[in-house]
């Protein structure tokens, strides 16, 4: 175990040209997927959290069926739809980068959501009475609502990051962990670990846990300076 | 200027039924009455929060400022929370220092005390002009001191703008030192209005009487 986590330090340190592939591979799917996700998601949570309307319930209700979603659900879903049977087939995306991406749109943007609906919910009825008192438009209470969430959607943010780089279940079905191609972290792991061979696993493992505490580290500061 | 006739019902209960009432220009009317007695829900409603089970508009194009029972710091310093309701930063900074908040403008309005964002909020209301200026208990958070500040400040604010104020206050005595009339309400029904002085003095109803009684006025 000592000798693998030191031949895996070296790795990481020898700027290992398959382990560098597998993190832009990583950093591609996960950046794409995430700002997406949150392009989709914090329109769609503000305006959850801040109107009334019918229909309202059931999309939240909606919403949080998709936030349980086993990622194997989403990644049999899209194999289904873009396989050699599925309607999409002529598209040819199955096993690239483009459907890992969608996939993870699919599974995140729901996060994203929930997040903003939960924070916009709690907040937007006292912006609101304050804002409709003082007669301001519709727009500027929109624009400070908007500036009350900048801790909510940076937040949200990071969450749907770390939960893109953690998945496996989606990403190994429809991107097929092809090496060079589409093998991202989780999924090269699995490969690695399935072959014996630890190194590269346990590097990949360390870089995983170094992001996701590097997350953690921003979000922090990030929390600490909005709050000032 | 006058209000229309109101009702407002929740859940097949009418908790407010108001006739037309007076607010006069340039004065401050009181509503006074005890805790669910309907004051808060007539302010929203004329405010335009809330509407009545008319569905039809209280006042006739005027302009209306609202301040609420609890007003929201917007995640900016107190001085800009202050000039998003207006832009001279002279009128701001005479407000913040008749309020003794001067010292607060550039903190972040969301790390005040429940006085200072009291007091913030009423600077940021008094930053515009309004024909009819609604305050729903803007000093219940405020000390003693504060209180009689922003009282004074209403007062001078109501004067030099003839605007119509009306006061929301559970306390009887801010009533009579801030206010030229008065609105009794009780189980969302007016008791009595007229001058603030008579109605406090020789009030006419049985249920001002108690009420006042219950203050030891």
């Amino acid at each position: 175990m000592g000798s693998s986590v030191k031949k895996a330090i070296e790795l990481i340190l020898s700027a290992d040209p398959e382990l560098l592939n597998i993190l832009s591979t990583t950093a591609r799917v996960c950046l794409t997927s995430s700002i997406f996700a949150l392009l989709l998601g914090v329109p769609v949570g503000i305006l959850y959290g801040a109107e009334r309307f019918p229909g309202r319930r059931i999309l939240l209700v909606l919403n949080r069926t998709l936030i349980g979603m086993p990622p194997v659900v989403c990644g049999l879903l899209f194999y289904m739809l873009f396989s050699g049977v599925g309607p999409f087939r002529h598209l040819h995306w199955l096993f690239t980068v483009k459907l890992m991406i969608l996939a993870q749109v699919v599974l995140i943007t729901p996060i994203i959501i929930g997040v903003m609906e939960t924070f916009v919910a709690d907040t937007a009825p006292a912006l609101r009475e304050t804002a409709r008192g003082l007669g301001f438009s519709r727009l500027k209470e929109y624009r400070l609502l908007i500036n009350e969430c900048l801790y909510s959607i940076f937040s949200a943010y990071l969450l749907s990051f770390a939960r893109a780089i953690a998945e496996v279940g989606a990403v190994a079905m429809v991107g097929g962990a092809i090496a060079w191609k589409t093998n991202v972290m989780t999924t090269a792991i699995m490969m690695y670990t399935n072959r014996g061979s630890f190194t590269l696993g346990i590097a990949l493992g360390l870089i995983l846990l170094s992001l996701s505490m590097l997350v953690n580290i921003i979000l922090s500061v990030m929390q600490g300076r909005l709050s000032r | 200027m006058k209000t229309t006739a109101l009702t407002k019902t929740y859940r097949k209960r009418v908790v407010l039924s108001l006739p037309e009432l007076d607010l006069p220009a340039g004065e401050i009317t009181a509503v006074i009455g005890p805790n669910g007695s309907g004051k808060s829900t007539f302010a929203r409603i004329l405010a335009g929060i809330e509407t009545s089970d008319e569905n039809k508009p209280i006042l006739d194009h005027i302009s209306v400022g609202y301040h609420p029972q609890k007003s929201f710091p917007f995640r900016m310093s107190t001085e800009k929370n202050i000039l998003q309701n207006g832009r001279d930063p002279l009128r701001a900074s005479e407000l913040m220092k008749a309020l003794g908040i001067e010292t607060l403008a550039g903190q972040n309005a969301k790390k005040l005390s429940g006085g200072e964002t009291a007091r913030m909020a009423l600077c940021r209301i008094l930053m515009k002009r309004y024909e009819l200026l609604i305050l729903d208990e803007p000093t219940a958070a405020m000390d003693m001191e504060s209180t009689l500040a922003a009282e004074e400040l209403i007062r001078k604010t109501c004067t030099e703008s003839g605007c119509s104020v009306l006061f929301i206050t559970h306390s009887i005595q801010q009533a009579r030192r801030i206010a030229g009339r008065i609105i009794v309400l009780h189980n969302g029904k007016l008791v009595e209005q007229g001058d603030a002085d008579l109605v406090l003095s020789s009030p006419q109803q049985a249920q001002t009487k108690r009420f006042l009684e219950f203050y030891g006025i």
